[in-house]
């Protein structure tokens, strides 16, 4: 999916030697996310959905967080910062910071919700759930904030394809990983810790290639900009979490509920831009907040993981791990 | 024999006598164990994260026999000469224990987290002259060594005989992510090494059988290290007579919930401990069981995957291990679907406990009791039988036991006191104190420590720790009846109950809680004890700690606690403020 991030990304870098990302990228991109989320996948049982189907509250609660929470703070966000801008670039800005708050979680959730030990089953039905509910609540939710910055003969695309292609990235590997570890615990186990491992360096990846590639675009840009790409995550991940806490969600749920919420797809913001403005001059301003976001919500997320992980010391074992 | 009243109670199959051992040694009952099931396995290993490897019977007897060929003929032990083993439960444990048996020699168990000067103490007690060692803690070997009498070191790792490429995984996390293996500075033969040499040697026709001509029931098999009743490290002398029969003799009161070759039981206690030796170890391997050996049991999420992936039919453990898995989310929403029972022991099971665990899995929970000094199994509730909760049942058969006076006089139901008992599990002594054993085994009976009481059914119920009981203005207090009290309440997770010295009253109560989520008060604490205790029972004061100080079976250790009272406690007593730096054991 990151391909299309880094893709599209690429229209934005002056440097015509920069532009296209290689073929070779593309794969391996999804190859990566193909074979981390068969490693979370072996780490789950049927019983994990199972869990999070019966007690629905996690679910519901992020259900709520993402299509209500996450767009209202995108509006706060374009309200108190964009529009200080001049009015031709706010609007664009405005359009795609809105549409960032609007859209799904992303796969990148379910890779920090490993990471900061959360409940990796109740992750992944949240990102399942968005996902399809994204189809509706999408168009839905900028329709309500985003009127006043729309174009007049605004058709709004919303990639169909782009969302199942979402769905099986997530769920074919989830789900051949879980048959895996059902025969054999070890391959799942070894399997398990190459996701971790190739999520790390996925995350490293991600970082390493966009900044470099986009330098030009990080210098250019205003703080309020800046300010909303990172506001949105953190601020989204914060306040899920302390109202998953607020109505006594475990806490390992409260995590992941957090970073579900927080964490959107991005690429998928994107893929709707280039659909629905295909032709549009300020292409680039509707793309920066995506972009700039994209590229923050691996940082934000990374610290906050380091901080649920933290916060998360007392549960952990004191006796060596492997005794 | 009219006062074993319990006898008549009796489930119907049980005898009230085991019949005479029907094995010349305990090597002689694994082997024949071993030639039954030898295509079935034995032991798997189970890390928390799914990864396992697994023996099979016929496996683990012969390279039990290559160790035991590698310490006879390599390494020149003798008959009787010790051999200490610091493992924790991994698939070398059997190999290396069996081993050591079947060398004719004596093995001497050791908490493998033991410090220097505790290895050192016991080491040199035990005069081992041989030591197997989990190379995770084989640092601490140069500064011991040279204060011992062992000549011959071998290491093992915790991923032996798991799958190449597993084990391969685990030796790369260990050495490079958590960094749990150190350099091994002193002169050591590595596992696999002495196997290769008792291989070799085995080949060109040396005969196992041969080591054990001179090895009786009545020969030292195990030396079972405990602080007993006056809390001196001292060695338990258990005989190859002892474990055989006390092995037989827990089975008799599980009538047919043990079904031969067909049961897979939990073992997250170590195994270096007496309980889980003699019942997992020896006894469910004797009836063919598949033992998935759990290298830590905490924190209990590291059950979870033990759990969903083999048909788990029996759990042994200690009440906190139970405890601890009825707060786990993922053990109440999946109970393990295939289990038929449960026994507890090592230290008193909470009704509330027991009944939780019975409501969640659908199983039967007993309990048992008994001693390092006695196999360890004296009494147990049976199975098929009348099982009471709040009592460790009635005596297991060929055993007597009974509640005597201060004189020595046997009490009748009803009246408290010391509990002493004799059998053919009751160990020889203990090793080099002959003081210590005649204040322990009087006339045949082993005095216990503990204060107990019989009921009209010969049903027995420990009321305390002698040496725990708090002497409140001349009244007893008892910890445990206190600690239950507390426990009742859903917002306490555990709770330990000492003495404190107080110039009123010679002693008071003082309770160690800790908090579930949300946390009590100390006042609803106390309040809840004032409406169910007399009030010289109620705590004086109720101090949070984050956990408290447990033996490695996880036992609640309430001399760790008196250490923290005399100390003047760190723990703060406002839950918000709790103190990291409180009480805490291995």
């Amino acid at each position: 999916m990151w391909n299309m991030s880094l893709s599209a990304l690429a229209m934005q870098a002056p440097d015509p030697d920069h532009e296209v990302v290689t073929q070779f990228e593309q794969v391996m991109l999804v190859a990566l996310v193909f074979v981390i989320m068969f490693g979370l996948g072996a780490g789950l049982t049927p019983r994990d959905f199972i869990s999070a189907l019966r007690r629905p509250w996690g679910l519901i609660i992020g259900w709520v967080t993402q299509f209500a929470i996450m767009p209202f703070l995108a509006f706060l966000l374009v309200l108190g910062l964009i529009l200080q801008l001049e009015p031709e670039f706010a609007a664009p800005l405005a359009l795609g910071a809105l549409l960032m708050g609007s859209v799904p979680a992303g796969t990148t959730s379910n890779i920090f919700t490993f990471f900061s030990k959360g409940n990796l089953g109740l992750s992944l039905m949240m990102t399942t759930n968005s996902t399809l509910w994204a189809v509706v609540m999408t168009p839905l939710a900028l329709l309500v904030y985003g009127n006043r910055f729309m174009p007049a003969d605004l058709d709004l695309q919303i990639p169909i394809d782009n969302i199942v292609v979402t769905l099986v990235i997530l769920l074919v590997p989830v789900a051949a990983a879980m048959v895996v570890r059902r025969y054999s615990p070890n391959v799942g186990a070894v399997m398990e810790l190459m996701g971790g491992f190739f999520g790390l360096f996925f995350i490293v990846f991600l970082v390493a290639t966009w900044v470099p590639r986009n330098w030009i675009l990080l210098v250019g840009t205003a703080w309020q900009v800046y300010a909303v790409a990172v506001g949105l995550g953190l601020f989204g991940i914060t306040i899920a979490y302390w109202v998953a806490r607020a109505i006594r969600l475990h806490p390992k749920n409260a995590r992941t509920v957090g970073l579900e919420t927080g964490i959107q797809n991005g690429p998928l913001a994107i893929a709707i831009v280039l659909l629905s403005f295909p032709d549009s001059p300020q292409l680039g301003l509707l793309l920066l907040v995506p972009a700039l976001y994209s590229l923050f919500i691996v940082i934000v997320a990374t610290a906050v993981t380091l901080y649920f992980r933290r916060a998360n010391l007392g549960e952990e074992q004191k006796i060596p791990s492997l005794l | 024999m009219s006062e074993l009243i319990w006898l008549e109670h009796y489930p119907p199959g049980t005898q009230p006598e085991i019949a005479e051992v029907p094995y010349r040694n305990l090597p002689d009952l694994l082997r024949q164990a071993a030639a039954r099931y030898a295509d079935t396995i034995a032991f798997t290993h189970c890390m928390p994260n799914g990864m396992n490897g697994s023996l099979r019977f016929g496996e683990v007897d012969r390279l039990a026999d290559e160790f035991a060929i590698y310490l006879r003929e390599v390494v020149g032990l003798e008959p009787g000469d010790r051999v200490a083993v610091q493992l924790p439960n991994c698939l070398s444990y059997p190999v290396v224990a069996f081993g050591i048996l079947k060398a004719g020699c004596v093995l001497a168990n050791t908490n493998p987290l033991y410090t220097a000067s505790e290895m050192t103490h016991q080491f040199n007690d035990a005069g081992a002259r041989a030591l197997v060692i989990i190379d995770m803690f084989a640092d601490r070997l140069p500064e011991v060594l040279p204060q011992t009498q062992i000549e011959t070191v071998v290491t093992v790792r915790i991923s032996e005989f798991l799958p190449s490429v597993i084990a391969g995984i685990i030796r790369a996390t260990q050495r490079y992510w958590s960094r749990t293996v150190p350099p091994i500075t002193v002169e050591h033969t590595p596992l696999q090494g002495a196997l290769a040499a008792g291989r070799e040697r085995r080949q060109g026709g040396s005969d196992v059988d041969a080591y054990l001509a001179g090895i009786d029931l009545d020969s030292l098999a195990v030396l079972q290290y405990t602080g007993g009743t006056t809390g001196v490290s001292k060695g338990a002398m258990l005989s190859h007579g002892n474990l055989v029969s006390n092995t037989l003799q827990m089975l008799a009161m599980c009538g047919s919930y043990i079904r031969p070759g067909e049961e897979t039981v939990l073992t997250a206690l170590p195994l270096y401990h007496v309980f889980a030796f003699t019942v997992n170890l020896v006894g469910f391997y004797y009836m063919g069981a598949r033992n998935i050996l759990i290298p830590s049991p905490r924190p209990p999420s590291n059950l979870k995957r033990a759990l969903e992936n083999y048909p788990v039919t029996w759990i042994t453990g200690v009440n906190t291990l139970f405890n601890a898995l009825l707060h786990e989310r993922w053990f109440l929403e999946y109970p393990p679907h295939a289990l038929r029972a449960s026994a507890a022991g090592g230290m008193a099971l909470h009704h509330s406990v027991a009944e939780r665990w019975r409501e969640v899995t659908d199983t039967p929970i007993v309990e048992g009791y008994g001693l390092t000094e006695s196999s360890p199994v004296l009494t147990f509730n049976p199975l098929g039988g009348t099982v009471k909760d709040g009592t460790i049942g009635m005596p297991v058969p060929s055993t007597e036991v009974r509640c005597v006076d201060e004189a020595g006089s046997p009490l009748p139901p009803g009246q408290a006191g010391e509990l002493v008992a004799r059998g053919p599990q009751i160990m020889q002594g203990y090793w080099q104190q002959p003081e210590e054993t005649e204040a322990t085994l009087k006339d045949g009976w082993l005095h216990t420590g503990d204060i107990a009481e019989m009921d009209e059914m010969g049903y027995f119920r420990i009321v305390d720790r002698k040496k725990d009981m708090i002497l409140v203005s001349g009244f007893n207090v008892y910890p445990n009846e206190v600690e239950e009290r507390i426990v009742e309440l859903p917002t306490v997770r555990e709770a330990g109950v000492v003495a404190v010295p107080d110039p009123k009253t010679g002693e008071s109560v003082r309770a160690y809680v800790v908090a579930d989520d949300p946390a009590p008060s100390e006042a609803e604490i106390l309040a809840h004890c004032r409406e169910h205790l007399t009030a010289y029972k109620v705590p004086r004061g109720v101090w949070f700690v984050d956990e408290l100080p447990k033996s490695p079976v996880g036992k609640i250790l309430r001399k760790e606690l008196r250490k923290d009272v005399a100390a003047g406690s760190p723990a703060a007593k406002d839950p918000d403020k709790r103190s990291t730096t409180g009480p805490s054991g291995v």
